[in-house]
């Protein structure tokens, strides 16, 4: 074996390990806590909840209870992706350990992935109680028979998703205090541009196209038609949102490792990597 | 009682510095009307489309003005205990607090000031959007707005003194039970029946609503403001009645409030806790 393949095999063995150590620890943390599985789980649902009386107070059809639900559920991985995957270069800041991340001979990437993994497997058990509770709790509809199909568009979805959390965080590495504020800013608003409990196409064209470009805009639109079919009010056909999360996908990724790089460097030049409380 | 006064501006004042001085003028703004309008306009499309293009109106004032003030609950009551966490392990200041000549507990109301000051931006934006775009009407003749400034002074007392008894629980806990604190802001959103009539709620649950400060709160603030009842099972409660027994749940929850922060406060000081740092 040549000297050079010796070398790539020994980096990617590297990363896939950091990848795996980076999900691991989320995964263990997020059950570590007693009282985060409590306030992760029961409060959310409290959440949804209250959307879901909101839409019997109206006397709205069965249906939109289940899209208050389906918002519910994907709630939980947009304020994962917010609080521990854009943001927590700036807590590992806080805590001084950013910078053994950066003397270590992984790529950040990998970090990233290994983050993104975890938080994926971690909310999802979260995500699962919410959708189960709106289901047994208040008897919201669900097609379990379509389940499969929306179940390919949810994962495309996720991908996109923590990609957009990974060029968020690259984002979030410079800013200090701000970055608290700036997160709470991303969370009211992106549930309405993204329609977590309306059809986004109550939007209407121009507003619901800008938030396309949050992943999860148009996988809960696509989700919602395969599973509540014209009831769902789509805002485009199914056919198109599956090339469209692919591509957000393949771009997230790659804007992520250059917005990695480009960050990373003009940390180091301003020398705030290791500023803290800032 | 001049030294307390100045214990609650001081309080204020660095609590505005925590608060805004991160950013420009701008996007403190920004930051401060984003969530109430966002979540105006959510429920103000949810309305929309159930009632098929035609919003319907007045099923929406209501809600509107319910979420509209319960910004002050979530901001204020969170905000509070949050202001414990900061200072003991952000800041690491909160034993300063304790060794100086003052007491924590107008400190940690100034603090609270502050919280009712930033959530005043967000509800003052809400209700002229909700009124010059959304169309909800919203009655200002001088009457109406002192009622509506009456009511609302005594339903921030009530809030603010939850905030102080939730605090008293951050000096005994570590700092990542800070979700449970959050979480009782998602709990109170549904028992009052900010957004939705008690009525659509278990009969077991409304019971529990009617233990609630806020439930009479917010009842009273959509009289004030819109002219009409929303809860079915308070309409034969009139207005005298309902100010009342908001007065008198305000009352308990000021003596509960206090007796409560002063055990927390005092069993913190006896396990050491005040410079705890339980961060991780």
């Amino acid at each position: 074996m040549s000297r050079d393949r010796q070398d790539l095999r020994e980096r990617i063995v590297m990363n896939l390990g950091a990848v795996t150590a980076r999900a691991s620890v989320r995964i263990v943390a997020a059950f570590r806590e007693r009282s985060w599985l409590l306030g992760e789980t029961l409060f959310p649902i409290l959440s949804m909840a209250t959307f879901v009386l909101v839409y019997r107070g109206l006397g709205a059809p069965r249906a939109f209870e289940s899209f208050a639900v389906l918002g519910g559920a994907m709630i939980a991985y947009w304020n994962n992706v917010l609080w521990s995957m854009a943001s927590q270069f700036f807590w590992e800041k806080e805590q001084g350990q950013l910078q053994l991340y950066l003397i270590t001979p992984v790529s950040r990437m990998s970090i990233l992935l290994g983050m993104a993994f975890g938080g994926m497997l971690a909310t999802t058990t979260r995500a699962i109680v919410i959708l189960l509770a709106g289901i047994f709790l208040f008897h919201v509809p669900f097609p379990w028979e379509r389940a499969p199909g929306a179940l390919g568009l949810f994962l495309l979805t996720l991908g996109a998703l923590y990609g957009l959390g990974m060029i968020l965080s690259s984002v979030f590495f410079l800013w200090g205090r701000e970055a608290w504020n700036t997160v709470t800013l991303f969370q009211e608003p992106v549930y309405l541009l993204s329609g977590f409990y309306f059809p986004v196409s109550a939007l209407g064209t121009v507003a619901a196209s800008v938030a396309g470009f949050i992943p999860i805009t148009l996988g809960l639109d696509g989700i919602r038609q395969i599973l509540f079919g014209e009831a769902a009010k789509g805002f485009i056909p199914v056919v198109w949102i599956v090339p469209i999360q692919a591509a957000l996908l393949v771009l997230y990724l790659l804007l992520a490792h250059r917005a990695l790089l480009v960050m990373e460097n003009l940390g180091k030049r301003e020398g705030r990597l290791t500023i803290r409380g800032g | 009682m001049r030294r307390t006064w100045e214990t609650i501006r001081a309080g204020a004042w660095i609590g505005w510095q925590v608060e805004a001085n991160w950013a420009d003028p701008f996007l403190f703004a920004a930051f401060a009307i984003a969530k109430p309008l966002a979540t105006t306009l959510i429920l103000f499309l949810m309305t929309k489309l159930v009632s098929g293009g035609a919003v319907g109106a007045e099923a929406f004032h209501q809600l509107f003005i319910g979420n509209t003030f319960f910004l002050y609950v979530t901001e204020v009551l969170i905000g509070i205990s949050w202001a414990v966490f900061r200072d003991r392990e952000d800041y690491e200041t909160l034993k300063y607090i304790y060794v100086a000549p003052i007491r924590f507990l107008p400190y940690l109301l100034g603090r609270g000031l502050t919280k009712i000051g930033t959530a005043s931006i967000g509800v003052a934006f809400a209700l002229a959007f909700g009124g010059l775009v959304l169309g909800v009407p919203i009655r200002h003749d001088v009457v109406t707005l002192a009622r509506l400034f009456g009511v609302t002074i005594l339903g921030l007392i009530g809030v603010a003194w939850l905030g102080v008894a939730l605090a008293g629980i951050s000096l005994v806990v570590a700092r990542h039970s800070i979700n449970l604190n959050e979480g009782l802001g998602g709990v109170f959103y549904l028992l009052c029946g900010a957004v939705f009539p008690l009525d659509v709620l278990p009969a077991w649950v409304q019971r529990i609503s009617l233990l609630l400060p806020f439930t009479y709160w917010l009842e009273l603030l959509r009289r004030i403001v819109t002219g009409k009842s929303y809860s079915g099972i308070l309409r034969s409660t009139d207005d005298g009645s309902l100010l009342l027994i908001l007065a008198a749940t305000t009352a308990a929850t000021v003596v509960g409030g206090f007796f409560w922060f002063a055990w927390c406060e005092r069993t913190a000081r006896a396990k050491g806790l005040i410079d705890w740092k339980s961060n991780y």
